[in-house]
C-alpha cells in the first residue's frame, strides 16, 4: 500500500528518518533502509538537516526508490529560490517521489557552511501553496506545465504550541498539509492539546504522526532539553535514564512504551534516533505494531 | 541610520597598497556610532602613522553620502590633490558616491551592517531589510525581513528556545510581533496568508 493510500486508509503508520550520505557512497543509505523494510512505510529522507551538506534528498530518494523503498523527501526553504524549488520538485516528481516534507529550514549558520547564504525566498507556508499550485498544473507565475506533480505534501510542527506558531500551524493545514510529522515527544500526555487543536481542522484533519526518539544516556537527555527548540524530556524521564543499569535499552524500553501508548491517540509515528536504525525495528516489535 | 562598524584594522592595511593617503570621515551615521567621526579619523591618522604611511590630510565632511560636487570637495581639501588613495570611514553608501565621483584609488574603513537607528540614546539595528515593499503595518511596527533572520512573513520557524531565535543572540522577531499585535490589540493581522516577496521591488529597478 502506497503511503497516501495508508494515510487514507486510518491504519497506523510508522515512517523514519534517515540522513543521505555525506558523500557519493550509497551503501550507507542503504544499508539504514535495509534496516527499516518491512518495518516503517515510507523513509524520510532529510535535507541536509541542521544545515550539514548532504547528497540532495531528492538523489537519495531516488535510488531509495529504485530499491523498492517508498520515500517522503524533506525539502526545506533555506537553500533555493523558488525556481530551483520548484525546478527541484517537478524533478522529485518525475523521478517518482510522490510524497514530500516541507519545512523552513536550519539557519546555515547552524551548521557545516556557516557562510553560506540563507535564502528563505518562502517560507513553509507558501511553499505549501506552491505544491499546490504545481499539483493543480500551474507554477508559481501561473504558467502551464506540462504534466502537473502528484504530491502528497506533510509539514512539520513542535507538539506544544504558543499563540503565534498554532496559527501558523492551521495556515499549513489550509494551504494543504495533509500530515502533520511532529518533534519528538516523551510523554504521550504532552499530545492531548496539540491533536485537539488539530481536531478544529474538520474534514481536512491532516494525520497526526509523532516523533519518537530513542535516548541514549541522561546526557543525550539534557542535551536534548537543553539545545532542541520544541523538546522537552520530563523529569521522570531523565530520572529512568540516570538510574537505568543500561541507559541505551531503558531508552528503547521508554520509546516502545510510549508508542504502545500512541497507537490509540495519533495516527502513526515518525522513528528519528540519534545515531542509526539499528533497534528500530524492535521498539516497534515492543509496541506490538510489527 | 546606517549601522557600520569598522573593519579591523589590519585589514584595512593589508589592502592600502598606496603611501599617501587622505582620510575622509562622515558627520552622520558614522559621526554617531562613533566609527567615522573626528576621534575616530584622528585615531586612524595615528594608526597609519605608526604603520609608516603618509597621511596627506583629513577631514570629516558633513555627510560622506550627500556630497554637491567633487569639485567642492576639491577645493575644501586641497591636500587631496597630493593624495595617491582616499580611505573612507563611512557607511557603503557614503563610500560609493565618494568614490563614484573620486578619480583615485577609494578604500572603505567600514563594514556597512543594516538599516537601523537610534531611539532613547539607544541604537537599535537592523531594523529595516530594503525590501521595497513595506509591510510593518500588519505586524505591529516590527520589520518582518530584519527582524526575524529568517524573514518570514506566516509565523516563526519554531526553532526560538525560551524566546532566543535560533540565529543570532537576540529575541526572536516573531515574539516581538506578537507581543505588540497583542498591545495594539491586532492579533486577527496574524491570520492573514502572506504572499512571497516580489523581489523586482528592492530598488534596482528604478536605476
Ligand atoms: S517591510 Fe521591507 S521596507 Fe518595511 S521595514 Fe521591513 S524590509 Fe524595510
Ligand atoms: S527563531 Fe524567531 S527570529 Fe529567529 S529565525 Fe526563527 S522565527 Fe525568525
Amino acid at each position: 500500500m502506497s503511503f497516501r493510500d495508508k494515510l487514507l486508509s486510518g491504519d497506523f503508520i510508522v515512517t523514519a528518518e534517515i540522513s543521505p550520505p555525506k558523500g557519493t557512497d550509497k551503501k550507507p543509505l542503504l544499508n539504514e533502509a535495509a534496516r527499516l523494510k518491512g518495518v516503517a512505510d515510507a523513509i524520510n529522507i532529510t535535507d541536509n538537516q541542521r544545515a550539514i551538506m548532504r547528497m540532495s534528498p531528492s538523489a537519495a530518494c531516488s535510488i531509495l526508490q529504485d530499491n523498492g523503498y517508498e520515500t517522503i523527501m524533506h525539502i526545506t526553504c533555506r537553500d533555493r529560490n523558488r525556481l530551483s524549488l520548484q525546478s527541484e520538485l517537478l524533478g522529485a516528481c518525475g523521478m517518482g517521489i510522490r510524497n514530500i516534507l516541507v519545512m523552513t529550514g536550519d539557519h546555515p549558520s547552524k551548521g557545516d557552511h556557516e557562510g553560506a547564504k540563507p535564502v528563505y525566498d518562502l517560507d513553509s507556508v507558501q511553499l505549501l501553496e506552491l505544491v499546490r499550485k504545481l499539483n493543480s498544473g500551474y507554477d508559481f507565475s501561473g504558467n502551464r506545465l506540462e504534466g502537473r506533480t502528484d504530491f502528497t505534501a506533510g509539514a512539520v510542527s513542535n507538539t506544544r504550541l504558543d499563540y503565534v506558531s498554532l496559527i501558523k500551524l492551521k495556515k499549513k493545514i489550509k494551504s494543504g498539509a495533509s500530515f502533520f510529522q511532529t518533534q519528538a515527544i516523551f510523554e504521550a500526555d504532552s499530545l492531548s492539546d496539540f491533536i485537539d487543536k488539530i481536531d478544529e481542522a474538520g474534514p481536512k484533519r491532516p494525520k497526526v504522526i509523532v516523533g519518537i526518539m530513542p535516548l541514549r544516556s541522561e546526557k543525550n537527555a539534557l542535551f536534548l532539553n537543553k539545545n532542541i527548540a520544541g523538546i522537552k524530556v520530563p523529569d521522570k524521564i531523565i530520572k529512568r535514564m540516570r538510574e537505568a543499569n543500561d541507559p541505551a535499552s531503558e531508552g528503547i524500553e521508554i520509546a516502545a512504551d510510549l508508542v504502545r501508548e500512541l497507537k490509540s491517540l495519533c495516527d502513526g509515528v515518525h522513528i528519528m534516533p540519534v545515531k542509526d536504525h539499528e533497534n528500530t525495528k524492535k521498539i516497534l516489535e515492543m509496541a506490538g505494531i510489527r | 541610520m546606517i549601522i557600520s562598524r569598522q573593519k579591523e584594522f589590519n585589514d584595512i592595511l593589508k589592502n592600502l597598497a598606496e603611501n599617501d593617503i587622505f582620510i575622509i570621515g562622515c558627520g552622520k551615521c558614522a559621526s554617531k556610532l562613533h566609527v567615522g567621526g573626528e576621534p575616530e579619523v584622528l585615531e586612524m591618522e595615528k594608526k597609519l602613522l605608526t604603520s609608516k604611511k603618509n597621511i596627506v590630510g583629513w577631514n570629516v565632511i558633513s555627510s560622506a553620502c550627500n556630497i554637491k560636487s567633487w569639485e567642492e570637495i576639491l577645493s575644501q581639501n586641497p591636500a587631496i590633490g597630493k593624495a595617491q588613495a582616499l580611505l573612507v570611514m563611512s557607511c557603503g553608501g557614503g563610500v560609493s558616491v565618494i568614490s563614484g565621483c573620486a578619480e583615485i584609488q577609494t578604500y572603505p574603513a567600514l563594514d556597512t551592517e543594516s538599516l537601523g537607528g537610534t531611539c532613547c540614546e539607544e541604537t537599535v539595528k537592523e531594523q529595516c531589510g530594503l525590501c521595497g515593499d513595506c509591510v510593518t503595518w500588519m505586524y505591529g511596527g516590527i520589520c518582518p525581513v530584519s527582524r526575524c533572520a529568517k524573514s518570514l512573513l506566516n509565523g516563526p520557524c519554531g526553532g526560538a528556545i525560551e524566546g532566543k531565535c535560533e540565529v543570532y543572540d537576540r529575541p526572536c522577531g516573531w515574539d516581538l510581533i506578537y507581543e505588540k499585535l497583542k498591545k495594539l490589540k491586532k492579533l486577527e493581522y496574524l491570520e492573514v496568508f502572506v504572499a512571497p516577496k516580489d523581489h523586482t521591488r528592492n530598488g534596482r529597478r528604478t536605476i
